[in-house]
């Protein structure tokens, strides 16, 4: 990613100008990704190595702008979303500790599947809608993702992590 | 008039796909267009072709023949196709990066030299709204623009002119518009009254088009409009694409603060064709004449880029920039309008690269571009493009080419507007007032006083009420998107 030098927005690298504030991002150097540069993706189909019940395997979501891992281990699904106050549902992963209602993140807003295929993604006819790695999905259709893919729900963004303990 | 897609293009992957990825996209294919269950006429021939072509990629050895029979035909093709392009890169190279990287490609397509230089004949219907607020001025200047329009009409033309208000009448029949004091008489017929039905207009123009239709000519529609439709939005998008698939391009023309802009957006960009926005009734002689002689001007219509980008690639938007801008879909194939015989048609394309590893070289994309050639007896030759890119751990230091600097810079400025928009509706005022603000910043940095000073009053409003107003909407949607004019960029 790199870094707006104006309003620290983030941005892909390569991007032209900052999607916030409109500032020149030409040849702004690479931000160091810290604890995701070194280790292997696992396997170059991005199979999530918990699958085959791997215990060296890290398989879950970076809260890119904390750096907080969110595990996903031991179900084959994992509903994304707020809990919020009193309501029935639950959602498997609750992102309220990151200003969910705040970021625009539904109570249910998607899912992470994993199948033979690979990580999916779905949106679940959320307000704000995902995005993956900046493009918006259509709802209620899984898309396929990949080690470091960033998934962005609302406003708040995640980041796959998909590869083997180095 | 369907040419023979290549296998790649036909099941729709990449030429790089593994075995695993053909697979896929055959069972999609094979599923859909089944006899027992396809719909559409052709469907079963083709998936005749999608079996056939699944047949040859999936066993190795007759890929590697067909690949090479390609390679060969390709470059044979290029040799005598119809278009010339020309692709430019926002980088000389790629990082190898284990992240997303953004990168940019500004096509330009031009015709041949040895395509026809005629004016071909016009097929034209004029929808118009003869809604009640049209009243006065606006139906003034309207009526005195069509009569331009006919006045310019050459011989094997057809004009024929619909308006529409609750529901739709032909007031002027290509007959009739060929008698300059008859398409006057019934033009002065036309009263200012109800309410706005688009597509009980567009069904109307759209029959009109189709009783004339002429492959040798240009078919087009003119959508002028000065209101908002209830209700029949999904039947104007059915027929718009029923229009794309027959090559009609449709232009929509939308005047005063509320007309529909986003329908007009839709309508236009589905079809390859454009949206003009008017503050002033002065300007709509002017507007569609201009707009008629540009019709004239075409060499081929239906210019279309075909093929599919690389697994590691997805599309993330596109804009045409040149003859008019206009933004365009996110997926292939894609509609790019009419090309000009003088001139040329530009699109930049933002692509996200996922992560890539360790290569040196990465072919982007595989497309072809072709377009129906206009005038009797023509057949186009389809170009097929490659693009590539080396892959390197040193990122690029070179400035990205000026075309697309200038390019780029103007296009950010529209996102701006359309994220201030979207949040706006999203009830986040405050956050879209920031962003008009830096976008009011931006402007005044380009020298845009006007706009800015649009920006700056709607980023107030959003402050006060909430909300922006449809004026201020429209006026920096329009505004935004006019500044990609070939005379703001430097560049004709």
């Amino acid at each position: 990613m790199i870094e707006c030098p104006t309003c620290r927005h983030q941005e892909f690298v390569g991007t032209f100008s900052c999607s916030e504030c409109g500032t020149r991002l030409v040849h702004t150097a690479p931000i160091g990704l810290d604890d995701l540069s070194e280790g292997e993706a696992a396997g170059d189909h991005g199979l999530p190595a918990t699958r085959g019940l791997d215990p060296s395997a890290i398989f879950g979501l970076r809260v890119v702008e904390t750096g907080d891992m969110v595990s996903l281990v031991g179900r084959d699904n994992f509903t994304l979303g707020r809990s919020g106050g009193g309501q029935a549902i639950v959602p498997d992963v609750d992102l309220d500790a990151y200003g969910a209602q705040d970021q625009g993140i539904s109570r249910l807003h998607a899912e992470i599947r994993l199948d033979e295929e690979g990580v999916h993604v779905v949106d679940l006819d959320s307000v704000n809608g995902t995005l993956i790695n900046g493009k918006r999905i259509e709802p209620q259709q899984p898309r396929r993702i990949r080690h470091k893919d960033i998934i962005q729900l609302g406003r708040l963004r995640l980041q796959l992590v998909s590869r083997q303990r180095s | 008039m369907t040419k023979e897609l290549d296998f790649y293009t036909l099941l729709g992957v990449p030429r790089s796909a593994s075995v695993e990825e053909i697979r896929r996209a055959y069972r999609e294919a094979a599923l859909r267009l089944h006899p027992d269950k396809n719909t559409g006429p052709g469907d079963t021939e083709l998936f005749l072709k999608v079996n056939k072509a699944y047949e040859i990629l999936s066993d190795l050895d007759q890929r590697a023949d067909y690949d090479k029979g390609l390679v060969e035909h390709e470059a044979e093709l290029s040799a005598r196709a119809s278009f010339k392009a020309r692709v430019i890169q926002s980088r000389r190279k790629l990082l190898q990066l284990d992240e997303p990287q953004v990168h940019y490609l500004l096509l330009d397509v031009q015709p041949n030299a040895d395509l026809p230089t005629i004016r071909p004949p016009i097929n034209l219907a004029l929808v118009l709204d003869r809604s009640t607020s049209m009243r006065g001025a606006r139906l003034d200047q309207l009526r005195s623009a069509v009569i331009k329009i006919l006045q310019s009409t050459e011989h094997g033309d057809s004009t024929s002119i619909v308006t529409f208000s609750d529901r739709a009448e032909l007031v002027v029949t290509p007959d009739q518009a060929r008698d300059m004091s008859v398409a006057r008489a019934r033009l002065s017929l036309i009263q200012a009254s109800g309410g706005t039905e688009i597509g009980q207009g567009l069904r109307t123009g759209l029959n009109e088009l189709e009783k004339y239709f002429s492959r040798e000519g240009i078919n087009h529609l003119i959508l002028f409009t000065d209101g908002r439709t209830y209700g029949d939005e999904d039947e104007c998008i059915e027929i718009a694409e029923y229009c794309a698939s027959k090559g009609i391009t449709i232009h929509g023309i939308g005047i005063g603060n509320d007309f529909s802009d986003r329908l007009l957006d839709d309508l236009a960009s589905r079809t390859g064709g454009s949206v003009a926005f008017l503050d002033t009734p002065q300007a709509i002689v002017s507007v569609m004449e201009g707009i008629f002689e540009a019709l004239g001007r075409t060499v081929a219509s239906r210019l279309r880029l075909e093929g599919a980008v690389a697994p590691q690639v997805d599309l993330r938007s596109s804009f045409r920039l040149l003859p008019e801008p206009m933004p365009l879909g996110d997926s292939l194939p894609m509609n790019l309008g009419n090309l000009p015989r003088d001139g040329v048609v530009r699109v930049l394309l933002e692509v996200v690269i996922h992560p890539i590893g360790k290569m040196s070289e990465l072919t982007l994309a595989h497309f072809t571009i072709d377009g129906d050639i206009l005038g009797k007896g023509n057949n186009s030759v389809a170009l097929p493009l490659q693009v590539r890119i080396p892959v390197s751990t040193e990122p690029d230091t070179d400035p990205p080419p000026e075309q697309i600097t200038a390019a780029l810079s103007q296009i950010s400025l529209y996102r701006m507007q359309e994220k201030a928009r979207h949040e706006a509706e999203l009830g986040q005022s405050g956050q879209a007032a920031r962003r008009l603000e830096n976008l009011a910043t931006q402007l005044l940095a380009n020298g845009e006083k006007e706009l800015a000073k649009a920006a700056l009053s709607e980023a107030d409003r959003l402050t006060h009420s909430r909300r922006l107003s449809s004026e201020g909407e429209k006026v920096l949607k329009y505004g935004t998107r006019a500044l990609l004019l070939p005379a703001r960029t430097g560049d004709s």
